[in-house]
């Protein structure tokens, strides 16, 4: 931290005051955003904490004059965030930062038209990152971590105040995205339910008016939320959504958006192609698509169990454990086809040992009572049109397309 | 559009768990109190220590601070004076069966809903040495012949409500509380498992066993899921360590065969694999299994050839009398040929899930754990 002297001190923070109070007096959300944007480390921000070290008495300095006394409430616990981040004091930055901004909501309140909701956007980020900052703190020093949540709340309110009829309202989407972060990271992810119900059913709220980006952000929540859930057909449309409206630029937001679309894709039966994958580095996926394409079973269970940290971690495991299904289905198509080039008057009719003798070629140890099982489960889910016989150990499958395509659908339940 | 370092999730600022002595729990999305979870590293040493002295957990600014009890009987004296004068004292707190007379050894500190630790004097909260003692004379409580099932079960219900509202107001949070949640977990699955066909069965028993689920072994909670959590948001948070403990995986196995609708592995690992506890747990979703069994076998069954009663038997683990009557049960008729084998006609559109739930069916080749049920339940055995 550079030392500065008394009087630099005092210029620095009067011209910040300045430029707050002319900021709010000449609506100016452009530069009202950059005062109060702490965590960005910016030039004009970290000098100021420099002058704060210095400088004590912002007190008196902002109460004497008309000009900002009225802000006093934001402002003066404002500096104090800026001061603690900067000495690294971060639980003290979050809960100074959380008192200016609420201050700055109630301000806001009364503030007409929608001109510093650019602002209230910097504020909103500010609580959950500083919140994070000050939860980590607590961690290491063995406390409980609990702003992040006191974060959530505080936006809960915030998202009450833009929920209204003004133009304020288009703000409600940031607001919401921010809190899905949240209860992504804390876990709670059951708290997402409220607010979206507020976003779809409200009346006041029209969800082509909210900026591209905020939508795009809030599909990908929304949706990974149904891969939770194993909600593919709504899974897919709204990751395909976040897909398609995202920026062509951002490769990392589209591998996001990938890394739960592609699941949900294989899911209903659609396989991505290898250059995609590559394209994205999304390489976990490779085994699993070769393993469908293929009809191997043990190339999927060894996939899974690769990366079977990452993928429980990102909650698609058993959306790929389900596959398994599918690739039955290409294994028994494949036997299928074979016997078809031999000889195809016989080729309807599967013996359950060949079944076996080919998974036996894959290392899975089955036997006919359970290869009858999944054969039974095959039929059941409309993966294989036929029936078996039990007696004869036989599969006899449909004349017709015995084995029916999943055409965007999930397998049956 | 955001950094995408915000997409990604960065790992949780709790750190990695000390495996050592925490059970696995389960973080139930609604209280995500980290108070029974692994503590921060360097705070590990204090809790494995030999301390005999409860221990409070670091003090959450939001909380009242933790008391530390001071109470050396198994009931305050000051309510067990009270419960005597209002003859509220149940039939194992009488002295004699004096109903307005109890002792020291007898009277045991009831559950009281409407506390708050604000409200709590120390010498009204027992300190852990005592709760340990107050929990083995409870449990001891099941071998008494004297009275029926149900009643003894009330009663340690209730007392061990209260065991786990003083471990709670005292934030104990170390091994020696996590072995007494494992016996009351034990003892709860162990009654709901006795009195699963009893109609006095009270629900309130198995919702508070749903809570307790969150400090023992994880086969118990993979399950029962919350209502609006879902098993893949839950498996998320679960540390590593406890993923791949062997209870974790014969879980996520079980759970895996379940979903597929293998009823064959499922049936054969359950009884090869599951410890009388784990049983007690599966046991509903076995009759689950065998009626997934029968719809896919009715549905895809060539009409011509109706499925032998003998070999379902085989393939369902049940007593060939017991397979009938569970086809019976699920609408589906059998039938007999010229030779008396008893058969499943194939393709019946009758097949439906019993609206009143199933009946208890044995599983074959387990029948010994209805004796170490009994052994079970004290505390021994498993």
């Amino acid at each position: 931290m550079a030392h500065v002297s008394m009087g630099e001190a005092h210029r620095r923070i009067a011209d910040y005051l300045n430029r707050f109070a002319d900021a709010v007096s000449y609506q100016d959300g452009a530069s009202l955003k950059k005062l109060l944007s702490l965590s960005s480390n910016s030039s004009s921000l970290l000098s100021l904490a420099d002058a704060l070290a210095v400088f004590h008495d912002s007190n008196r300095l902002i109460k004497q004059s008309d000009k900002f006394s009225h802000l006093a409430e934001i402002l003066l616990p404002l500096f104090r965030a800026l001061h603690s981040y900067r000495i690294g004091n971060l639980v003290d930055s979050y809960q100074s930062y959380e008192k200016s901004a609420n201050a700055f909501i109630q301000e806001f309140r009364n503030w007409d038209s929608a001109w510093a909701l650019e602002a209230l956007y910097v504020v909103a980020y500010e609580i959950r990152i500083l919140a994070e900052n000050a939860d980590r703190e607590l961690a290491s020093n063995g406390k409980l971590p609990e702003k992040l949540k006191a974060a959530g709340s505080f936006l809960m309110k915030v998202f009450g105040v833009l929920a209204g009829k003004g133009a304020k309202r288009v703000g409600a989407l940031y607001v919401t995205c921010q809190l899905f972060k949240i209860y992504f990271k804390l876990g709670t992810v059951h708290l997402c339910r409220s607010v979206i119900r507020s976003i779809e059913t409200a009346r006041i709220f029209d969800f082509e008016e909210f900026p591209k980006r905020d939508k795009v952000t809030y599909m990908y929540y929304t949706g990974r939320l149904e891969v939770f859930n194993e909600n593919f057909p709504a899974a897919d449309h709204k990751l395909s959504y976040a897909l398609k409206h995202c920026n062509r630029q951002s490769e990392a937001n589209i591998r996001m958006i990938l890394k739960y679309l592609i699941p949900v894709k294989l899911s209903i039966g659609i396989l991505p192609k290898d250059w995609f994958l590559e394209k994205y580095n999304l390489v976990e996926y490779r085994n699993v698509v070769q393993a469908l394409k293929r009809g191997d079973l043990r190339l999927l269970r060894h996939a899974l169990q690769e990366h079977e940290d990452r993928f429980l971690r990102s909650g698609v495991y058993l959306v790929l454990e389900k596959l398994e299904l599918q690739v039955y289905q290409r294994l028994m198509k494949k036997i299928y086809i074979i016997q078809k080039q031999k000889d195809p008057n016989k080729a309807h009719q599967l013996k359950l040992e060949i079944i076996v003798k080919a998974l036996k070629w894959l290392e899975m140890d089955m036997d006919l009572d359970e290869v009858e099982c999944i054969v039974a489960i095959l039929i059941y889910k409309n993966l294989v049109k036929g029936y078996f016989a039990h007696k004869s150990k036989v599969v006899v499958l449909s004349k017709q397309d015995p084995f029916p395509k999943l055409n965007g659908k999930p397998v049956n339940s | 559009m955001e950094r995408s370092g915000h997409f990604q999730r960065r790992n949780p600022s709790h750190s990695s768990p000390s495996s050592s002595s925490s059970t696995s729990y389960r973080q139930s999305a609604h209280s995500r109190s980290n108070r029974f979870a692994k503590s921060a590293p360097n705070s590990v040493g204090r809790r494995i220590s030999g301390h005999q002295e409860p221990e409070a957990a670091k003090n959450e600014p939001s909380d009242p601070p933790a008391i530390a009890g001071t109470c050396p009987f198994m009931c305050p004296e000051e309510e067990r004076a009270q419960r005597e004068r209002l003859r509220d004292l149940a039939v194992f707190e009488r002295l004699n069966g004096n109903p307005s007379l109890s002792s020291p050894s007898l009277a045991v500190k009831k559950f009281c809903r409407t506390i708050t630790s604000k409200q709590v004097r120390a010498s009204d909260v027992r300190p852990l040495p005592i709760l340990e003692d107050t929990l083995t004379y409870l449990l001891n409580l099941l071998h008494s012949a004297k009275h029926p099932f149900e009643v003894i079960q009330d009663f340690i219900f209730d007392r061990t409500r209260s065991i786990r509202q003083d471990l709670t107001m005292q934030h104990i949070v170390n091994d020696r509380a996590i072995r007494m949640y494992q016996k009351m977990v034990k003892f709860h699955v162990i009654s709901h498992y006795k009195l699963r066909n009893h109609s006095s069965f009270q629900d309130a028993s198995s919702l508070h066993y749903l809570n307790l689920e969150q400090l023992t072994k994880s086969l118990t909670s993979l399950f029962d899921l919350y209502e609006g959590e879902s098993l893949s948001l839950w498996f998320r948070h679960v540390p590593s360590s406890i993923m791949r403990s062997k209870e974790m995986c014969f879980a996520r196995e079980l759970l895996r065969f379940f979903r597929f609708g293998n009823y064959k592995r499922f049936l054969n690992a359950v009884a090869a694999e599951a410890s009388c506890l784990q049983y007690c747990i599966i046991e509903p979703y076995v009759n689950e299994v065998r009626a997934l069994a029968l719809a896919f076998i009715n549905n895809g069954g060539y009409k011509l050839h109706p499925y032998p009663l003998a070999h379902l038997s085989n393939l369902l683990m049940m007593k060939v009398s017991e397979v009938e009557s569970f086809c019976n049960a699920c609408g589906l008729e059998t039938c007999t040929d010229e030779e008396g084998n008893k058969l499943l006609p194939m393709k019946q559109t009758t097949f439906c899930r019993p609206k009143g739930g199933f009946m208890r069916y044995g599983l074959m080749g387990l029948d010994q754990f209805e004796d170490q049920l009994l052994n079970c339940a004290a505390g021994e055995g498993e």
